[in-house]
Formats: structure tokens, C-alpha cells, sequence
């Protein structure tokens, strides 16, 4: 009995040298003790190519790969204002964060440097509509900033088997 | 005074051969309760009762149904039922390519997803014909054992809190277990970028390298971890109410743990000295020597060292290889630019490798379209969970509860 109360007591001892550590919690939402890597992966963004116009080509091959199926993409031929070029362009592009698995998979194949992640990681709203991002409000957010370091580029380069050593690595 | 543990005794332990084996003989050819006795012809000694334990009861680690009979406070019956938490798992897998199917596995075993990810990848790389290069090889065998270490860390913590208050304090140890495994979950959202669903793995190879700077990171964690594991090690391993609520419970026959199909710690703390690690080696297992702890005790107790032995042992192993990480590609295969692909060869078949809780195992089979006939998932928490119609017999409701925490089922795993 005396046996099990100094164990206790010992135990105890470990307790009060925990007490003076450093705090680890984060005190959300006033403040946050670290940064989350760049490459993590929480909302999305639709990226502009170098002429200021969306950089997606409707391929909908993330609408394919999604294993949750939450990607709809209508596209459509036209002229670029700027350059004059025909190509594709997204008259639709739908994205259900309500039912998102976040596996990166749809920046894995994007063909046309388009979709990326953000590290932005609240994604306040008040309703289930909130959560459905639409093609205006991916391009917002890309504007927006906080984006993931994996491009679909970046992406691809680092698991390249033909790569050097040493590239494609960072961050 | 505390009682002398066969653990901590420095005779060998007296063993018996069965079938080839050599099995401690104090624990093996134990009197075996029966799993269908008919509550109807049981006469209790006391008031006998039938007790639902779970499905919502922290203490049952997610979603299991335990209905326990009961003679005053002794069980003379226990009926598990599973299910609560299925998701047709295997079924999703099969309308799946093998670029989508990685994400789904990881939600099987959550508390250590990247097993979970590496039985699957591993089954379609073996379908595929498909070696990983080198320096995915190491990345992958760091990435499970770093995951064992998160994995054993939750554990330990689980374990202890189910224990009660006399080990610091309430939820003390768990607290701390908790604090050390969000070190190594910074240091796997480093590399993936996701804290849980990793994603980080794909046919052929790993789909993220190492960034910047992580190689020094893991090596500073492992000096930390190390250093509070001895903590945790001095708050339990003498303690004396922690050893009298788990020395000389739930113990488990070699030969009921053979039969059940049990693995991992469970089936090393009776004795049988197994691990695919070192008897099948995959990945990069073969370049380290894998030391497996093995105890003859087969209680709780004994599973308990067995895990804290092999927390150790993953620290050093990550020691080993993260300071020799080979230079090269990461990925044999062109990285992946639409759903379909890995083109599959027919044929079929089976991977098994050690997660944390014992022998994970895929079964695949593919007639040559995109997506497979048919995926098989060997949970090891399930064969975890059949034992215990066995050794909940005879112990009191408070003992069910420290059993259950010993044999450390995850029950996403179970039900699947």
C-alpha cells in the first residue's frame, strides 16, 4: 500500500516537471505558434496563365481523377482576347469542399499548371453552399495568395524517375 | 512489494515445442473458455447480468460493441459485434484505378495511415512487376517507422488513460503522448503536407521528396522522443498500481494467438518470435538489422514492454537510415497525368507487411482492366478483436477495459 501511494507520488513528481515546459497548445484563433509548411494542402485555387486569362484548359482530367467525384468542369472553344489563339476555356468549374479528401491527386495531373492547393486553412462559412467553390471564388483565391508549393509542374519534376539528383527537391 | 514479473526475471523461461515452435510452456496449452456457451445452462454464483460496453465508451477505442455476461463482476461470456464503422472499403477499391484507390486506405487504420498505404501500393507494384528506386526504398521504410512511433505514441496514451489517475495525475500520460506524437506528425506534414490522410505514396515510389532541411529536423525529434519515452517508461514501468492492473491479466496463449491469426506485439509478448520486418523484408528492411523484442509473459503487461522495446527500436532504425538517405529519383514510373495511368497485367496477388498492430495484408486480383476484380484487406485489428471472447473470461469489467487497451485494435480497420 505504502509501495503504490510513493510510485504514485513519483508520478506525480514527472506531472510537476511538465508544469514549467513550454506551452505547446495553440491558443486558437488569437494567435498561432507555427506556420504550416508550404506544402500544405487545404483549399484550392484556379491560377491565371502569363497573359492574366485562367490558366485551365477544361480538360477535365481532375475530373476524372477525383476519387470522390466533387470536380464538374463544362468547357468551351473560343478566341483568346489577348493572343488571338483558339483554346479551350472553363465556362464552369465547380469544386464540392464539402465532400474533399484532400489527396492532391487533381494537382497531380493537371496539365496546364492550373490547379493548386492553399495553405490557407479556414474556410469560414455558414452554410453547406459556402463550401462549393465556384470558378469565380477559385480565381479569387489564387489572387488572393496563400498558396501550396506543389504546383502540378513542380509536382511532377520531383517524382520525374529521369531527374538529377538533388533537383526538384525543395522546398 | 512488487511482484516479480517472468519479464524481469534473469532465468530463461521454460519452453515447450509445439508443432516447431518453441513457446514458453507456462503459457502455453492454457484451459480454453468456450466462445459459444449458451448463457441458458450457466449457473451463476452471484447475480448475473448482461452489460453492453459500447459502442459509444472511450475506453473501447472507436466504435466496438462489447456485450459482456456477467456473474456478480466476473465475465463468463463476451460477445464483440463489429461493423459500426463500415464504409465498403473493399468494394470502393474496386471501382477505383490504382492512382485513386491510395487516399481510401489511408481512412482503414488511422492512427497509422501510411502502413495502410504501402500494403496497397505494394500489392499493385507486385502485380506491375514494378521495383521502387533506392532512395524511395529508405524514404518509405523511415515513413513507417516514424508512423510506428506516432502510432505506439496514441497507444501508450490511450492505454494509460484507461488505466485511471494514479500515473501523474488523469490524463497526464496521455496528454504528454499526444504532445511528442504532434512532433512527428510536424515532421510527416513537412514532407506530404497533410497531418493524417498523407497521400504519399504511389505506385512505383513516393510521391513527395524530402524537403530542405528535414533530415536535421527528424534527428532532433528522435533525441526528444527518446528523451521523454524515458519519462513515460519511469512514470509506468515500475509503477506499482499500473503493474498490478496488468500483470498476470488477459493473458494469451501462443497457441490461441497463432490460431486467431493474431500479430504484432500481441503475438511477440507470448512469445513467438515473428515479425515480417526481418523474416520478409520490404522496402528498405533489409539493410537494417531489425531487432524484435520478444517477452514470454503474454499478459498486458507484456504487451506493453514489447511496444515500448519497439518505440526504441524504430528510433534507431530512423537514426540509421535518415543520416544515409541514397541520392536518386524517387519514382519509377512516369509520374501519373491522367486516371488510368498504371496499366494492370492480370493476375493476382498477396502483400503482407508489419504495421504497428501486426501482419496488414492485401490481396489483389486484376483481369487486365484499368481497375482490379477484387481487393482483400487483412486488418490485423480484427484477428486482435477475435481474441477476445477468449481472454475477456474471467476477468472483471475494470480488467476488460485494460485488456481491450492492450491488444490495441483501431476499429476503421476492423469494420473496413
Amino acid at each position: 500500500m505504502m509501495r503504490a501511494w510513493i510510485d504514485t507520488l513519483f508520478a506525480f513528481s514527472t506531472t510537476l516537471r511538465n508544469v514549467g515546459r513550454r506551452r505547446v497548445t495553440e491558443p486558437l484563433p488569437w494567435k498561432r505558434l507555427r506556420a504550416h509548411p508550404e506544402r500544405y494542402r487545404a483549399g484550392f485555387a484556379l491560377t491565371d496563365d502569363e497573359h492574366g486569362e485562367v490558366a485551365c484548359i477544361a480538360c477535365k482530367a481532375c475530373e476524372n481523377v477525383c476519387p470522390s467525384g466533387i470536380i464538374r468542369v463544362e468547357g468551351e472553344r473560343r478566341e483568346s482576347p489577348v493572343t488571338g489563339k483558339k483554346r479551350a476555356y472553363p465556362v464552369s468549374f465547380v469544386l464540392d469542399m464539402n465532400a474533399c479528401i484532400f489527396c492532391e491527386l487533381c494537382v497531380q495531373v493537371c496539365p496546364s499548371d492550373a490547379i493548386r492547393m492553399r495553405t490557407a486553412w479556414t474556410i469560414p462559412g455558414t452554410s453547406r453552399e459556402d463550401q462549393v467553390l465556384t470558378l469565380e471564388r477559385l480565381r479569387a483565391n489564387a489572387r488572393e495568395g496563400h498558396l501550396s508549393w506543389a504546383t502540378p509542374g513542380r509536382l511532377r519534376a520531383m517524382q520525374d524517375p529521369e531527374r538529377k539528383n538533388g533537383e526538384g527537391g525543395e522546398p | 512489494m512488487v511482484d516479480a514479473h517472468p519479464s524481469h526475471e534473469p532465468v530463461a523461461p521454460a519452453l515447450v515445442e509445439v508443432s516447431g515452435l518453441s513457446l514458453p510452456a507456462a503459457i502455453t496449452h492454457l484451459p480454453r473458455p468456450d466462445p459459444y456457451l449458451n448463457v441458458e445452462d450457466y449457473e451463476p454464483e452471484a447475480d448475473a447480468m448482461a452489460l453492453n460496453m459500447g459502442p459509444q465508451h472511450p475506453s473501447t477505442h472507436g466504435v466496438l460493441r462489447l456485450k459482456l455476461f456477467l456473474d456478480g463482476e466476473i465475465c463468463f461470456k463476451a460477445v464483440p459485434y463489429v461493423g459500426y464503422l463500415h464504409r465498403g472499403v473493399e468494394k470502393l477499391l474496386e471501382n477505383r484505378t490504382a492512382i485513386q484507390s491510395v487516399p481510401y486506405v489511408d481512412k482503414n487504420d488511422y492512427v497509422s495511415p501510411l502502413t495502410g498505404e504501402l500494403a496497397l501500393v505494394m500489392a499493385y507494384e507486385a502485380l506491375l512487376d514494378v521495383e521502387p528506386p533506392p532512395r524511395a526504398q529508405v524514404l518509405r521504410t523511415i515513413l513507417m517507422e516514424l508512423q510506428r512511433i506516432a502510432s505506439h505514441h496514441l497507444w501508450l496514451g490511450t492505454f494509460c488513460l484507461d488505466m485511471g489517475g494514479a500515473l501523474g495525475g488523469g490524463s497526464s500520460v496521455f496528454l504528454y503522448n499526444f504532445r511528442e506524437r504532434e512532433l512527428i506528425l510536424d515532421l510527416l506534414e513537412a514532407l506530404t503536407g497533410q497531418r493524417m490522410h498523407y497521400n504519399a505514396l504511389m505506385v512505383g515510389g513516393n510521391r513527395h521528396d524530402v524537403p530542405p532541411g528535414w533530415e536535421e529536423k527528424v534527428l532532433a525529434t528522435m533525441d526528444r522522443v527518446e528523451d521523454r519515452l524515458a519519462e513515460y517508461e519511469a512514470m509506468t514501468v515500475d509503477n506499482h498500481i499500473f503493474r498490478s492492473r496488468t500483470v498476470g491479466v488477459g493473458v494469451l496463449d501462443p497457441l490461441l494467438a497463432l490460431e486467431a491469426g493474431a500479430g504484432g506485439a500481441n503475438l511477440r509478448a507470448s512469445g513467438v518470435d515473428h515479425d515480417l520486418r526481418r523474416d520478409a523484408p520490404y522496402a528498405a528492411y533489409g539493410q537494417v538489422d531489425v531487432r524484435i523484442p520478444v517477452e514470454t509473459a503474454g499478459d498486458c503487461y507484456a504487451r506493453f514492454l514489447v511496444r515500448i522495446a519497439e518505440m526504441r527500436e524504430a528510433i534507431r532504425i530512423v537514426r540509421l537510415l535518415v543520416s544515409g538517405i541514397p541520392e536518386g529519383p524517387i519514382g519509377a514510373l512516369k509520374p501519373p497525368r491522367h486516371v488510368n495511368a498504371v496499366k494492370l497485367p492480370p493476375g493476382e496477388v498477396y502483400v503482407g507487411i508489419e504495421s504497428p498492430r501486426g501482419e496488414l495484408g492485401t490481396y489483389l486480383i486484376s483481369d487486365g482492366s484499368p481497375i482490379p476484380v477484387r481487393v482483400k484487406i487483412r486488418p490485423p485489428s480484427l484477428h486482435a478483436v477475435s481474441l477476445l471472447p477468449y481472454l475477456c473470461v474471467g476477468a472483471t469489467v475494470s480488467d476488460i477495459v485494460v485488456i481491450l487497451g492492450s491488444l490495441d485494435p483501431i476499429l476503421g480497420e476492423v469494420d473496413r
